[in-house]
């Protein structure tokens, strides 16, 4: 388990060990790990799908500031603390910098 | 156009479950 903080330098990527279905424009998701099933939401389901690969979490704010209305430092607190959450629930990769991933 | 802002929330929708 990974401990440290998400920082804007951190490089998340999602696990591939879900089964992801959108429903009427909100994005759910079954843990093939844990059994649970999650609901992401819409703006959720927009940075599921950008964290497919690995990215930076300054890219990822940025490629979500380019799409919606919404000023940084809000854009920052809402995605880190969105993204830490996923992580407690092992549903994201955090890579160190040498790109090995790290199950979250 | 840029789109509307909302948290972003990840919802748990259910916890697995031990005479």
């Amino acid at each position: 388990m990974k401990t440290e903080q998400l920082s804007k330098t951190s490089i998340v990527s999602s696990s591939k060990q879900n089964i992801v279905s959108d429903m009427g424009g909100e994005k759910v998701m079954l843990s093939v790990t844990n059994g649970n099933y999650y609901n992401l939401g819409h703006i959720g389901g927009h940075i599921w799908d950008a964290i497919a690969e690995p990215i930076s979490i300054e890219e990822l704010i940025n490629t979500l500031m380019e799409q919606f209305e919404v000023d940084r430092e809000q854009c920052e607190s809402h995605v880190e603390s969105f993204l830490d959450h996923l992580r407690k629930e092992g549903l994201i990769l955090v890579h160190e910098q040498d790109s090995s991933a790290v199950k979250a | 156009m840029k789109k509307t802002w909302q948290q972003p929330q990840l919802e748990v929708l259910n916890v697995n479950q031990a005479k």
